[in-house]
């Protein structure tokens, strides 16, 4: 692992060994089913902290989804070992519009608690608590198709918390928002992130999201999708996207990974 | 403002059909047209609110309405069930799509001779007729609403630990409603063309009946009586269909 830090004295303690790893993948590969199914993944090795946000970036295409997609158990590896922390189900969000148009943004919230048979009253405590910590306790009774793009992303990040999982696994929730509400959700998920102290995989194809957000970025390469390099952002928190240029270490720690980048092509 | 902007389209869309049906009472009191073919529409009102007050018009609908709920039931129910087990499990849709896509070409009015021969002209023959022709609309709606649910809903249930059968009940079948939806609505404008169809030929009661018979006697003006009470009765069953809708899916406004 590599440091982005140019200045020693804004270095983040890094100590290897001391914490728990959330997920480890060791020489995953994955080929979808099919003659001449393409290779999604080959030879990737990713292991990311427990209570970390770790970034995921790369070229549309390298996989980045296909790893999410097996992690959440939704398709199968063809090779390599892979473990997530204490065998538990990860959360999801998954990419595009995934809330259920059917279930009110409450239900929505609560879906993954109903799955697990959680009690009513339970299910109903944790989604307004949820849906006052990101804005839409208003709008508990409305359907999806009410609410704007940027309200349909939270209430599917909701979602993923509602269920407490240690592992969140965020593929591009923001992608699809405008410039402003997306800096806007990403405040409300690094506070959900900070309040909750789950681990989150995110997913992205943003330099600036990812040093916005995360503490470790893995670039990923093109297809069939590996890690080339994992970094660690050296910003401290709590950060904003407002503040992100401001940091001395944001010109280098860009154009780093801008190269990273580059050099999968 | 919102009032009288809608106001206004509807106003804007009654112009032509109120326009056209002066020009035919003119052209009628004119004597421009035949009016024993083409009678006045003040003449088809006329005759139309008799019937109505001496409950012939209302018994011939009741007959028909039977008919029609009848036979859409039973079309419409074991279409739902069985399309959406064929989307939903692979081996049923095997099994029965073969069949199911053949003898949907069939046009089914031209079937009416061999359900006659099989079941002899009676209301069990005409509700079959109804039937036949809902089962197999509402069987392919479904069908294909259930294998068209969006892929990332699927994918969310199962990730957040949802077995088959919740996957079923709470993705596949909600995500389903719709389409099935436009299919029975669709399939109600089917069924509505086959019963008075069947009437026409296979009954002497019902509004298809009532048309034809005025047309046998050359009764112009109740054959107008009667395609009339056909439309409206199409439209309120419409209008029933959609007011159902509204409630079961309640997430689509």
């Amino acid at each position: 692992m590599t440091t982005l830090a140019t200045r020693p004295s804004i270095l983040p303690p890094v100590q290897p060994l001391a914490h728990a790893n959330a997920v480890e993948v060791s020489g995953l590969s994955i080929r979808y089913p099919g003659r001449g199914g393409v290779l999604a993944l080959e030879g990737l090795d990713l292991e990311v902290e427990a209570g970390s946000f770790h970034a995921i970036l790369g070229p549309s295409g390298c996989g980045k989804s296909t790893l999410l997609k097996m992690l959440a158990g939704l398709v199968n590896s063809t090779g390599g070992t892979w473990s997530i922390i204490d065998g538990s189900r990860p959360a999801y969000v998954p990419q595009g519009n995934s809330c259920f148009p059917w279930l009110t943004v409450e239900q929505n919230v609560a879906y993954g608690l109903a799955v697990l048979r959680a009690p009513r009253s339970q299910q109903k405590t944790v989604a307004r608590a949820l849906l006052a910590s990101l804005g839409l306790a208003d709008f508990a009774r409305r359907y999806p198709h009410q609410l704007s793009e940027g309200m349909r992303q939270r209430v599917a990040i909701g979602r993923a918390f509602a269920v407490d999982a240690p592992v969140l696994l965020m593929d591009e929730p923001l992608s699809a928002l405008d410039f402003q509400t997306k800096v806007h959700v990403q405040g409300e998920l690094l506070q959900l992130w900070a309040e909750k102290r789950s681990t989150v995989l995110y997913v992205t194809h943003d330099i600036d999201e990812a040093l916005a957000l995360a503490d470790r970025i893995s670039v990923f390469s093109r297809r069939p999708g590996h890690v080339i390099e994992t970094v660690e952002v050296p910003f401290q928190r709590p950060r904003s996207y407002r503040d992100l240029r401001n940091q001395p270490d944001y010109p280098a720690a860009f154009r780093r990974l801008f190269e990273l980048i580059e050099e999968t092509k | 403002m919102e009032l009288t902007r809608s106001l206004r389209l509807t106003l804007l869309g009654l112009i032509l059909p109120v326009g056209l049906v002066l020009l035919w009472q003119v052209a009628a009191t004119h004597n421009w047209i035949n009016t024993l073919f083409y009678p006045a529409p003040s003449d088809i009102a006329d005759r139309t609110w008799q019937q109505l007050v001496d409950g012939k018009l209302i018994m011939h609908c009741q007959v028909t309405f039977k008919r029609l709920m009848i036979g859409f039931l039973v079309g419409a129910v074991p279409g739902i069930a069985l399309g959406l087990a064929a989307g939903i499990i692979p081996i049923i849709r095997q099994l029965l799509y073969p069949l199911a896509t053949a003898l949907y070409v069939v046009p089914r009015i031209a079937l009416l001779p061999l359900v006659l021969v099989a079941m002899s002209v009676g209301d069990p023959a005409r509700i079959f007729m109804v039937a036949f022709s809902v089962f197999f609309i509402v069987f392919f709606s479904a069908l294909s609403a259930a294998e068209q649910v969006d892929r990332t809903h699927i994918d969310t249930a199962r990730a957040f630990g949802a077995n088959h059968d919740r996957v079923v009940r709470s993705v596949l079948l909600p995500g389903s409603a719709p389409a099935i939806f436009s299919g029975l609505r669709v399939a109600m404008g089917v069924a509505l063309i086959i019963i008075v169809s069947t009437e026409f030929l296979a009954s002497n009661n019902g509004l298809g009946a009532y048309v034809w018979r005025s047309y046998q006697i050359f009764d112009f003006p109740s054959m107008y009586t009667g395609i009339v009470a056909v439309t409206i009765f199409g439209v309120l069953i419409n209008w029933a269909l959609l007011a159902v809708e509204w409630t079961v899916i309640p997430w689509r406004r």
